[in-house]
């Protein structure tokens, strides 16, 4: 049997997508279905005065209209499953269609069901509301002033909680040698996978079985909260995740929209199916970041840092989505410091109200946002004291020995060789060149610049217990059920839900690995509650470190058991045996062996099985780690910024990334790439953008600056593996990485090619009319 | 949104006045306009057609006349509704004496949701200002027509 | 809004359909709805994203732009007709290969344009395979792996191109061309 582990095997989940027969939710049809679509405001605050359907109702065709005072008391609101604790939390009711009042342009206030996508389209459009328009904020520090239109009652000054870690007095920056002072602007960016939002509902009026289809990350905490909303108790509700067009976190929340196909397919006794189109999206999908960061860095004129203390003042938007309130804080705060040693740190995070779309998880979250900030403070610090920003790093980076690191704020870092992946990446650039080329450049008027990114970042979601005591109201465990059939073949069941991460692959790759058997005759089966024991999903980097580790541990226990019945069936003991290329052997007696499948033939067959051993040969695993992972790594960005237009190019990339021994490298190369241009997106293009009266202006892919290949240079990635000492696999996952480390290594770029404009810092994104204004300025001030 | 329009005029500001104000020449001259009905003084209730790039539909609202100082300045406040969205505006119109006659300056600021805002925004400062340049043509044309020189 | 049908026949995938549709429904919504081809995505309402490309008379064309009385009496190539697993289309091949999917829902229309671009350049370089892709988003892969998947399948493509002209010039001589 081959070394199946690092191997750059083709995707298995492929087949079926390159030849058009996936099968995402949209492309669900069934006999009888009906189409619902959502009437969505229009205001960023009002109280509705009237609602007339009746119009909408007259259309031929049309079904049924329901307005949020018709499920008033029929069904329960959305829930937040972030309870951050000792925040003095305020979780303000989320109707899944407004009753009196609107919060944001998109808050659902009526839907129409139609026989057809067309014709629901139409109805909608004749519904009549009568709106009484309440002055809006859209920004979260005017939010919370004193006279700030208020969102809900129960929440004076918009302020939904208040959550501090750490403690850094002031002395210690009084007395600091350099402290610097900086604050960044994490725009509001919107997730946008190309599949948008959809469900389908299917209501089976005799038994009270309800299937809901819809695009999720994580199908079992749907049913988890949509059972409660809905009053459906989980053995008769069936979620389902069929194939999903990407998630970068936005499909890990339970959103209104999935409850009310449920709610309507179970009231009219029809299947009901309800897309989402790119506009809907735009403004009714969760948007990530939008963070105000106040940062001070201390340390000391030779580069080393002493304390971190920062403020974010958080966006959520105008309710409390699934996972929101811990992004701003656990997922960002407890990171700040990143890489370095950093003695001291303490963050307070104020999450705040506004009228404007529900932000959550975004590729990242919050760890983005972390990496952001120590990363362009550690090069302003080094500019403040005249060191090169790469010997700030190695000075201050954990060292190889340090591990594990206990950071300022309570995380243990797991492992790591910090050093090693920086110096791996200077290898595949030559920085003195560079600097010198640099110079040259500058005497002609073009600007070249180089950023780097050394990064940490908190994946494998995470130790149950520690979810619980920073209030995520869920474990974070993963299942396993790995199922040997009579014939050998293996059917694989877990509780991680991936949506383009090609774990279908990986994950068959580990049980090749662990069990000697061909990969073509292991099947992932994910995403659907009726077949799958309890789990909790694909996000936060966890499939692997934790839904894969609980694949690799059930796998063990089938081992344990099959090495039983071989032992038996050899007439030998257990310890006589050893488990190589698919059969266990007899030490020292070539030839005297009994294949894997043999093994599980007599496991089915039970003649002869050895005494207390059970028929059939199945294990599950629960796994829960006892620590999150932390991958690190370092990016560098080389490129040039137009003197005349302010455009940035992009010359080179070059990404080292540890996330542990990597499964499937080809696999793993793409997660970084797709990462890279997330996080540059950020950098360069993306941004959501408000109107004073909390109107998108930024709603479709005509405004919203989207990454396109032409933006970019070909990457060049490696990967050096520390394992980690947590799991069995000691993986650390590789989904965000890219996305983390990314942003600030192209901001560091810009800002050293402007540096002889006197440029210090710019918000992002970085547009051209950002930076050639920024030259300007510097041409002006010179 | 904020808007600026300037039209010169070829004639007396007592004359631009009299024809800004006058409701057949307003629904003559108003781009689009289906409907135009004065339900009390100083306001109309209106219909409108749009056409704004990817955007169009018709527009039901009211029209307001207000802070008249004849024949200098006035207020007109407007607020819309149709499919694609909601329009409020609210200009003030000032008639300045110039050589050739009038200018006629317009300073206006708009707001729209839904559609409008989220599509449209990126034209409708251009477009807002075409409507409102065809609009004054016409009235200047009116005026030709029905002051023989 | 009640509008009178109209038929509309299309030769999909080899094969002639015919079908009463509204004038104002989409190819897009005609393939997906009407017809059940739903390999074809719709990734936006803006004709930004390229999801739902399909080849209209061997053209690349984005399905959500057209009526599908525009398609009348036209051929249509979706990705259920560009090839299946017995026989995959060097395109199909290339993104296989190369990893040039991840989550696989841009993918059949990021492949039409692959072909599209093919037809016209059948010898692209990475700059003009990046230019090419001008009309597509992919969220996930990041690009690198679909312009990757789109030289692997060039170079197929010219590879058995190469191999029909020297047969085509072996047979010339040979037999004096038929």
């Amino acid at each position: 049997m081959p070394n199946v582990f690092g191997t750059p095997l083709k995707r298995r989940e492929d087949p079926r997508l390159i030849t058009g027969k996936g099968n995402f939710t949209d492309d669900i049809q069934l006999p009888g279905m009906l189409y619902m679509a959502v009437l969505r405001s229009p205001h960023a605050h009002a109280r509705i005065k009237r609602i007339d359907v009746s119009a909408a109702r007259q259309v031929p065709g049309v079904v049924a209209v329901y307005t949020g005072k018709d499920l008033e008391g029929k069904m329960g609101t959305i829930p937040t499953a972030w309870l951050v604790p000792d925040s003095d939390i305020k979780t303000p009711p989320h109707h899944a269609l407004a009753v009196d009042q609107v919060r944001y342009v998109g808050d659902g206030i009526a839907l129409v069901v139609a026989e057809d996508r067309y014709t629901v389209r139409d109805a909608l459009e004749l519904i009549d509301v009568e709106y009484e328009e309440l002055p809006p904020v859209v920004n979260q520090e005017e939010a919370m002033k004193d006279g700030a239109p208020q969102l809900h009652e129960g929440v004076p000054n918009n302020i939904a909680f208040h959550w501090k870690a750490g403690e850094v007095p002031d002395e210690v920056f009084d007395r600091a040698e350099v402290v610097i002072r900086r604050r960044f602007y994490q725009q509001r960016l919107i997730p946008n996978p190309m599949e948008t939002r959809a469900a389908v509902a299917q209501y089976n009026p005799s038994s009270g079985e309800m299937t809901i289809w819809c695009t999720s990350q994580n199908p079992h905490i749907h049913r988890f909260i949509l059972s409660g909303v809905l009053g459906i108790p989980e053995t008769k509700l069936q979620v389902v995740a069929p194939d999903v067009g990407g998630g970068f976190g936005c499909k890990i929340a339970v959103y209104p929209d999935e409850a009310l196909v449920g709610y309507v397919a179970r009231d009219l006794r029809r299947p009901v199916k309800w897309t989402e189109d790119r506009r809907e999206h735009f403004t009714t999908t969760t948007h990530g970041r939008d963070m105000i960061l106040d940062v001070e860095l201390a340390g000391k004129r030779d580069g080393t840092l002493t304390a971190l203390r920062i403020k974010n003042t958080a966006n959520l938007g105008a309710y409390l989505s699934t996972a929101a309130p811990g992004v701003p804080t656990i997922l960002f705060g407890l990171i700040a410091p990143g890489p370095y040693k950093i003695p001291k740190a303490a963050v307070e995070v104020i999450g705040v109200l506004t009228n404007t779309t529900p932000t959550d998880a975004y590729r990242g979250a919050g760890r983005p946002e972390a990496t952001y900030q120590i990363e362009r403070m550690i090069d302003l610090f080094a500019d403040e004291i005249g060191m090169d920003p790469l010997e700030i790093r190695r000075k201050n980076l954990i060292r190889e020995d340090e591990f594990p690191f206990d950071n300022a704020l309570g995380l243990q870092y797991d492992s790591g060789n910090y050093h090693r992946a920086l110096n791996k990446a200077l290898e595949m650039i030559n920085y003195d060149q560079f600097r010198k080329e640099q110079e040259e450049a500058r005497k002609k008027g073009r600007y070249l610049g180089i950023g780097f990114s050394t990064y940490v970042e908190i994946c494998g979601l995470g130790p149950s217990k520690v979810a619980g005591a920073v209030g995520f109201q869920g474990g974070l465990w993963e299942s396993a059920t790995v199922r040997v059939h009579p014939s050998g073949k293996i059917s694989v069941f877990t509780g991680a839900s991936p949506h383009g991460q090609g774990e279908e692959t990986t994950f068959a790759q580990i049980v090749s690995q662990k069990l000697g058997v061909p990969v073509e005759d292991i099947e992932i089966v994910h995403g659907d509650t009726n077949r799958i024991s309890m789990g909790w999903g694909t996000y936060g980097s966890r499939t692997t470190p934790v839904g894969g580790s609980a694949i690799a541990i059930a796998c063990d226990r089938v081992l344990e058991k099959a090495k039983k019945i071989a032992a038996h069936a050899l007439e030998v003991s257990e310890s006589d045996l050893d488990f190589e290329d698919g059969a266990f052997q007899v030490q020292g007696v070539p030839g005297k062996k009994i294949t894997f499948q043999e093994v599980t033939l007599q496991a089915y067959l039970a003649w002869n099985l050895p005494e207390g051993v059970e028929p059939s040969l199945e294990a599950q695993s629960f796994y829960d780690p006892a620590n999150f992972v932390y991958p690190f790594g370092t990016h560098i960005c080389i490129l040039e910024v137009d003197g005349e237009t302010g455009e940035v190019k992009l010359k080179k990339y070059v990404a080292v990334d540890d996330p542990g021994p990597v499964i499937n490298p080809m696999v793993a190369e793409g997660q970084v790439h797709g990462g890279i241009v997330q996080g540059i997106g950020q950098a360069l293009w993306e941004g959501a953008v408000y109107d004073e009266n909390g109107q998108l202006i930024s709603g479709t892919f005509m405004d919203y600056a989207m990454p396109k290949a032409r933006f970019f240079p070909a990457f060049e990635t490696a990967f050096t593996e520390t394992p980690s000492p947590v799991n069995p696999l000691g993986v650390k996952g590789i989904g965000e990485t890219g996305t983390i480390a990314s942003t600030p290594a192209v901001v560091n770029a810009v800002v050293d090619a402007l540096k002889p404009f006197g440029v210090k810092d710019l918000d992002m994104p970085l547009t051209p009319e950002k930076v050639w204004k920024a030259m300007q300025k510097g041409r002006r001030e010179a | 949104m904020r808007i600026e329009v300037r039209h010169p005029f070829s004639t007396s500001r007592k004359v631009v006045w009299k024809f800004l104000q006058d409701e057949e020449v307003l629904r003559r001259s108003l781009p689009g306009c289906r409907k135009l009905e004065e339900v009390s003084e100083g306001v109309y209730s209106a219909e409108l057609g749009l056409n704004v790039g990817p955007v169009k539909g018709m527009f039901t609202g009211e029209v307001k006349l207000s802070e008249l100082r004849e024949p200098e300045s006035y207020r007109l406040t407007m607020s819309g509704k149709g499919k694609p969205g909601e329009i409020r505006g609210d200009a003030r119109i000032r008639l300045e004496e110039a050589e050739e006659g009038t200018v006629l300056i317009c300073n206006a600021e708009a707001h729209v949701t839904g559609v409008l805002a989220s599509v449209g925004q990126r034209v409708m400062g251009s477009v807002a200002k075409l409507i409102l340049s065809q609009f004054f043509k016409a009235v200047e044309k009116e005026i030709r027509h029905s002051t023989p020189k | 809004m009640e509008t009178g049908k109209v038929n509309v026949t299309v030769t999909v995938n080899g094969v002639r359909r015919s079908a009463m549709v509204e004038p104002r429904m989409l190819l897009v919504h005609f393939l997906r709805d009407g017809l059940g081809l739903v390999g074809t995505h719709i990734g936006c309402d803006t004709s930004q994203c390229g999801a739902c490309t399909v080849l209209l008379d061997g053209e690349a064309v984005k399905s959500c732009t057209v009526l599908a009385v525009q398609a009348d009496g036209s051929d249509v190539t979706t990705v259920e007709g560009l090839g299946d697993m017995e026989n995959l289309h060097p395109v199909q091949e290339g993104f296989w290969e190369k990893h040039g999917l991840q989550c696989g829902f841009c993918t059949p229309g990021v492949m039409m344009t692959a072909v599209g671009l093919l037809k016209q350049n059948l010898n692209p370089t990475e700059e003009e395979i990046r230019e090419g892709l001008e009309g597509v988003l992919c969220r996930c892969t990041g690009y690198q792996n679909i312009v990757r998947a789109v030289q692997y399948a060039a170079a197929r493509m010219s590879e058995s191109e190469g191999h029909r002209e020297v047969a085509a010039a072996g047979d010339d001589s040979g037999e004096g061309g038929r």
